[in-house]
């Protein structure tokens, strides 16, 4: 089953499938769509592919938490996800970790992917501080494979969802601003390669800027509206909040912008937009610039920022077919782990639990406090 | 407490997450005088626990070297502070039905109900460190001293502290390599409350005692040690919040936390723009005040707040069934908050917001200056606790023999 889009956005697990149901609506027509999770009741949503995972392990009845559950019910439709991802260029995961089936299963069909041929770009959600101790761990031993197996990897924290909005506003407004998020990222993307952008690029530049599996990416998104939209959106990208949660990183060395913004944006305005950002997160080595005109959004402008602090000169040699990616003699680049990013000068010691929370995490993102803007 | 009466040399070290001190004094007529002093940068604890034995041995060793030399005396014992998660403490009873035909409690009473209590076995593999004297029940009251008046039923209590019997050992071994000995070890939280409290305070007063790597309190009702824990939380979460909130090293988000953070939040922090050198050259960084004072204050009032809990939490164990509040009227002294983390500004007033209780600063009561200093609570409370803990000395009648040997100092 081969697609002519130029992205596939895959939901993997409960927390990815509904996601990106809600994404599906607001999604250009160069994003194709598919659902994989092994409970059966999160598939029937309407047009995207579906493929239900594990069926012989866990009868479509989910897989109870169980990471390895997860990991099998991928491993046994391995031919269907192969089919799948064939001739796709970029993939997009969406998972939520802590869970079985995300935890379990998303570095396996990240590597299937990977395998294809594909680009993988991987968004996994952390549970929230209040789940406890065994979803955190399992979701922190997640985010190591994973990030091994995808070419770039984008952690977005629960608890930092909580902070976006006012502590009475209701939850469903907190998972709006994870979508809206991942969202613009895929916008930006698929109209990067999507015919008619005033500056286009093709997937193998996303390829090349994200060739290094295991290195930390740095995503950003920004709206604009308005006098001074671009400038406006740009500075927005700064304070994203994913780009200022702990142990994101501060600056990279390669960057992918895009642009997009209604038939008044002038390049001047882009280009603006464009050294603002790269002020404020590098990029020095490369900086990919994209822009595209869409109508539909009137005076708004978008600015969306991927990416990766490795430079890499040449693309790595690919693995050999059967040749297990966990071979220790293979070098696989230090990935900063999700417990170094939040445990800060603690990371590597023990957890000390007090009611259920790693109190070596930081109050405020425990609490889910919104820091006060720096200056 | 040992038996043994009290040496005119006292030495003292506190071995905290942060740093190693250490304090030689000369007893006379009760009270020391500092003879020398000496801190010196902790290797290998994080979080209250050794994760490298050799490192600390060395610094250890460093340390009491220091205060040897600058003395020029030798250190044969030495009293050890026991702090962190790692020393547990429970309340032990014992009982004995007062047998006299008048009904009198007889001093061999007494001591058969201290042996009672102290018959029970620490739980597996730990190994009892220490036992502080909770206060005696007659026939459910409390007495101070029961010999001689009339009951049926005498109990007395103790707060027992017991340690993981490894980790006893290598404490002890650390020093036992410099062929010193250990006299005995004192609970750090004690330590820190003889050296800011009164005995007029000790009527009833929370001591907080908040270091580096560990927060270790300590409940004082009508002269006794009610109930003692420790939360594995310190200054150094404070430094890791700021350090991962901003984004900057540990030694930045030190010293930022030094010159402008607070245990407070308050409105108008939050417009305040603050350099980091204050150069504004290269380098030099800028943050928002509000910022550091919100990172902080949010991880100190929950701090304090596990320490509250975790004293109602002892309080509900001791005393099952009763509605036990942490209130003034139990507590008229309030809390008194000392250690490294206490000199943080609005340290005082967090606590008061979060306990509901009065709060002031411990400053150690020491003749010394220098050491007037919260962070040095608890090596002065150790040489306090020393003194005051120990028996009173006992008068040996001597034979002639002893007194001829005594004269010609054979």
């Amino acid at each position: 089953m081969s697609t002519p889009a130029s992205i596939l956005l895959v939901g993997l697990g409960g927390a990815g499938c509904s996601m990106v149901t809600r994404l599906s609506a607001q999604l250009p027509p160069e994003v194709a769509v598919a659902l994989l999770d092994t409970d059966a009741r999160s598939l029937s949503a309407g047009t995207a592919a579906t493929l239900q995972l594990g069926r012989a392990q866990t009868r479509g009845m989910g897989t109870g938490g169980e990471a390895a559950l997860g990991l099998a019910s991928a491993e046994s439709e391995e031919a269907a996800l192969r089919r799948l991802f064939a001739g796709v260029p970029v993939v997009v995961l969406v998972t939520g970790l802590g869970g079985g089936t995300g935890s379990g299963a998303a570095s396996v069909v990240a590597g299937y992917a990977a395998e294809c041929g594909a680009t993988v770009l991987s968004f996994a959600t952390m549970p929230f501080s209040h789940e406890g101790e065994r979803r955190m761990r399992q979701a922190n031993d997640a985010t190591v494979k994973l990030g091994q197996k995808c070419h770039g990897l984008v952690v977005v924290h629960n608890d930092l969802l909580l902070q976006q909005v006012s502590p009475d506003a209701p939850l469903s407004e907190s998972f709006a601003a994870a979508d809206s998020w991942v969202g613009g990222a895929l916008r930006g993307l698929a109209s990067a390669f999507a015919p008619g952008a005033l500056i286009a690029v093709d997937p193998a530049a996303l390829r090349s800027l994200l060739s290094t599996p295991g290195s930390p990416t740095l995503f950003a998104y920004g709206v604009g509206q308005g006098e001074g939209a671009a400038m406006k959106a740009a500075r927005a990208a700064c304070d994203c909040p994913l780009a200022h949660a702990p142990g994101a990183v501060a600056k990279v060395a390669s960057l992918f912008v895009t642009v997009a913004g209604g038939s008044a944006m002038t390049s001047t305005e882009a280009f603006e937009a464009v050294a603002a950002i790269r002020t404020r997160f590098g990029g020095e080595t490369s900086t990919v610039l994209c822009a595209r005109i869409e109508p539909a959004l009137g005076d708004r402008i978008e600015v969306s920022v991927l990416g990766a602090s490795l430079p890499a000169p040449k693309a790595p040699a690919k693995p050999k077919k059967g040749a297990k990616a966990e071979d220790p003699a293979q070098p696989i680049f230090e990935f900063a782990t999700e417990e170094s990013m939040r445990r800060g000068l603690f990371g590597g010691t023990p957890m000390t639990f007090i009611d259920g929370q790693d109190v070596d995490v930081p109050a405020y993102i425990r609490k889910a406090v919104r820091l006060p803007a720096s200056p | 407490m040992t038996s043994k009466p009290l040496p005119s040399l006292i030495a003292v070290i506190d071995v905290g997450t942060h740093k190693t001190a250490s304090l030689l004094g000369q007893i006379i007529d009760g009270k020391a005088r500092m003879l020398s002093f000496s801190e010196r940068r902790t290797d290998g604890v994080v979080k209250g626990t050794v994760t490298d034995l050799e490192k600390l041995t060395q610094c250890v060793h460093e340390v009491v070297n220091d205060i040897e030399r600058g003395s020029g005396r030798a250190v044969e014992q030495i009293y050890l502070s026991l702090s962190g998660p790692a020393a547990e403490g429970e309340r032990v009873k014992g009982f004995v039905a007062v047998p006299a035909h008048d009904g009198k409690v007889t001093a061999k009473d007494v001591t058969e109900a201290i042996q009672s209590a102290k018959r029970l076995e620490p739980p597996a593999g730990r190994a009892t460190i220490l036992y502080m004297r909770q206060p005696t029940m007659l026939d459910n009251r409390p007495v101070s001293n029961p010999v001689g008046m009339a009951g049926k039923r005498l109990e007395v209590n103790f707060w027992r502290v017991t340690m993981e019997e490894g980790n006893m050992r290598m404490r002890v071994g650390m020093v036992n390599g410099m062929s010193i000995k250990v006299r005995d070890f004192i609970l750090a939280s004690h330590a820190a409350a003889c050296a800011t409290a009164s005995d007029a305070d000790k009527q009833g007063v929370l001591v907080i005692d908040m270091g580096a790597g560990t927060t270790d309190w300590i409940l004082y009702y009508k002269e006794h040690i009610l109930c003692a824990g420790s939360i594995p939380v310190g200054g150094e979460h404070l430094t890791n919040d700021l350090s991962v909130a901003l984004r900057i090293s540990r030694e930045t988000a030190e010293d930022l936390k030094l010159r402008f953070g607070s245990a407070m939040h308050r409105e108008n922090d939050v417009n305040q723009t603050i350099w980091k050198d204050g150069d504004k050259g290269v380098g030099d960084q800028q943050f928002n005040r509000g910022t550091i004072t919100q990172v902080l204050s949010l991880r100190y009032q929950e701090t304090i707040e596990f320490v509250r809990k975790d004293v109602l939490r002892r309080l509900e164990a001791i005393f099952p069934g009763h509605a036990v509040k942490l209130d003034q009227n139990m507590i008229p002294s309030g809390v008194i908050l000392t250690g490294g983390s206490a000199s943080l500004a609005d340290a005082a007033e967090a606590v008061q917001l979060v306990t509901g209780l009065s709060a002031r600063v411990g400053i150690p009561n020491f003749e010394n200056e220098s050491l007037r200093k919260p962070e040095y609570a608890g090596v002065v409370g150790l040489m306090t606790a020393a003194i005051t803990d120990a028996p009173p000395p006992v008068r040996r009648p001597r034979g002639f023999l002893a007194q001829l040997k005594e004269l010609f100092r054979l």
